[in-house]
């Protein structure tokens, strides 16, 4: 019966359909990581010198460790053994991707942030603004600016990253490429599928993020060293 | 135009970084209108003093007034304070992600609170003041002249309605050729009766515009008195040098 066995390529938009999936962690990583990354950021810059020790703790743990350990450590151990709730693979990876970008984001913010100079901060207080003033009106929308390139490069990783998520059962593009392997018995064509797919949306991504850099770019705001 | 009614008063200003007293006791006063320079050495201590007028920088002793009001007590909100004075950088210090008029306007909507339309009108007449014409507003800092920016710079000093404006060597980091239209702008201001601190070497300024040169020397007032007098017959010998030597340097009068 092996003639009856279904071709590979039979299955791609069964695979395409893992797209969805992966950008969903992709996503949700991205975006829950700038909301921990830009304040962890601006607490290690501005922050009281305990706040500066908790967060470097915190950014070395996730930068520190494999993300696969990350992802088991959370999945099986934080969450239902420490905190007593069951959370299903998907929000469990999401939020394991998040907490890693976010260390990884608030570097890049905190380059950015450096690469903003001091000046900026002294003409706006002249002016009369609070510290929170100055920070929010002109060191932040500068420095966000200046981190697009950095972040462009964060998003190229997360989503890579993601296929590991296939270790939890997420079914995104890579779990849906196994069973495909599995079912069809051959192993070339689709993870080669799979690969050139991570390749079209790491370009793809990455141009949609230079479009989004020329628009907000302004001449002549370019960070020292960024 | 110079009045009798004093509007900063600094009073015995000290200042250590370190092991270097950088102010060793300044106590001066302005009033309103006058237009006063403060002129010295590289490292007399004049853009450390005119830091601790606004409190950019904290001095270690001393009491700064403005309008009545201490600056320097824990009590007074410094924010609202520093409003009332002008600051215009040598190094300019434009927003480097607002326009020309963008700049000049975040003060009045964010510190201010004013109506964006009002906001609007008041810079723009600010910088029309200070020649920064239509053609310019939409500009970036990176795309303006040296001499535009700290033009910007002052329009946006000025658009605060500031009490006093004290400039930090504001043309110090300027092109020789850009300095005039710089000087001339801060000349018609302080013409209009718009008080202002000084610290510039440009000695034709001091000499044409000044009320009072005060010769800062190690970290104190240590002359002070009418331009001429204290440029032309100085009573310490090293104000006479430093006055020499600037005079060669900067070709003044």
């Amino acid at each position: 019966m092996a003639g009856m066995d279904p071709v590979w390529w039979e299955y791609i938009p069964y695979i395409l359909q893992g797209a969805i999936w992966t950008f969903t962690l992709v996503g949700g990583g991205l975006a829950l990581g700038f909301a921990i990354g830009v304040p962890v950021a601006m607490g290690q810059k501005y922050g009281p010198t305990w706040l500066k020790a908790v967060l470097d703790a915190y950014v070395w743990f996730f930068r520190g460790t494999p993300l696969v350990v990350l992802l088991f450590l959370f999945y099986w151990g934080v969450f239902p053994v420490l905190l007593g709730i069951k959370l299903d693979a998907l929000t469990t990876s999401i939020i394991v991707l998040g907490l890693r970008s976010g260390a990884y984001q608030s570097q890049i913010f905190r380059g950015a942030l450096n690469s903003v100079d001091e000046g900026q901060m002294l003409a706006a207080r002249a002016l009369g603004m609070t510290k929170w003033q100055a920070i929010t009106n002109i060191i932040l929308p500068q420095a966000l600016r200046i981190a697009i390139p950095g972040w462009t490069n964060e998003y190229a990783i997360i989503l890579k990253d993601s296929a590991i998520c296939f270790t939890l059962g997420v079914i995104e593009i890579l779990t849906r490429t196994r069973y495909v392997v599995i079912s069809t018995g051959e192993a070339l064509g689709p993870f080669l599928f799979a690969g050139i797919l991570y390749i079209i949306f790491t370009y793809g991504g990455t141009k949609v993020f230079n479009i989004i850099y020329e628009k907000y770019h302004i001449p002549g705001l370019v960070g020292k060293g960024v | 135009m110079v009045g009798d009614e004093i509007v900063l008063r600094v009073e015995n200003i000290h200042k250590r970084y370190k092991d270097q007293e950088v102010l060793k006791g300044v106590t001066f006063e302005v009033r309103r209108g006058e237009t006063k320079v403060i002129a010295g050495p590289s490292g007399a201590g004049k853009s450390t003093l005119l830091r601790c007028i606004n409190l950019l920088t904290k001095p270690d002793k001393g009491r700064v007034w403005l309008e009545g009001v201490e600056l320097t007590d824990p009590e007074t909100n410094i924010n609202k304070m520093r409003q009332k004075i002008g600051f215009v950088f040598q190094e300019f210090n434009l927003f480097h992600h607002l326009t020309a008029l963008e700049n000049v306007m975040i003060g009045l909507t964010k510190v201010k609170k004013l109506p964006k339309d009002v906001a609007r009108k008041k810079a723009e007449e600010a910088l029309l003041t200070v020649h920064i014409t239509e053609d310019l507003w939409h500009k970036y800092p990176a795309q303006l002249s040296g001499g535009q920016k700290q033009r910007v710079a002052i329009a946006r000093a000025l658009a605060m309605d500031p009490v006093i404006i004290l400039y930090d060597e504001p043309t110090s980091a300027l092109d020789p050729q850009l300095v005039g239209e710089v000087l001339r702008v801060m000349e018609e201001l302080a013409r209009k009766g718009v008080t202002g601190l000084v610290v510039t070497h440009e000695i034709g300024f001091a000499l044409e515009v000044a009320d009072e040169i005060l010769f800062m020397y190690g970290g104190r007032i240590l002359e002070r008195g009418p331009p001429r007098e204290v440029v032309f017959s100085p009573k310490h010998e090293v104000t006479r040098k430093f006055f020499e030597n600037i005079t060669k340097l900067y070709g003044g009068k």
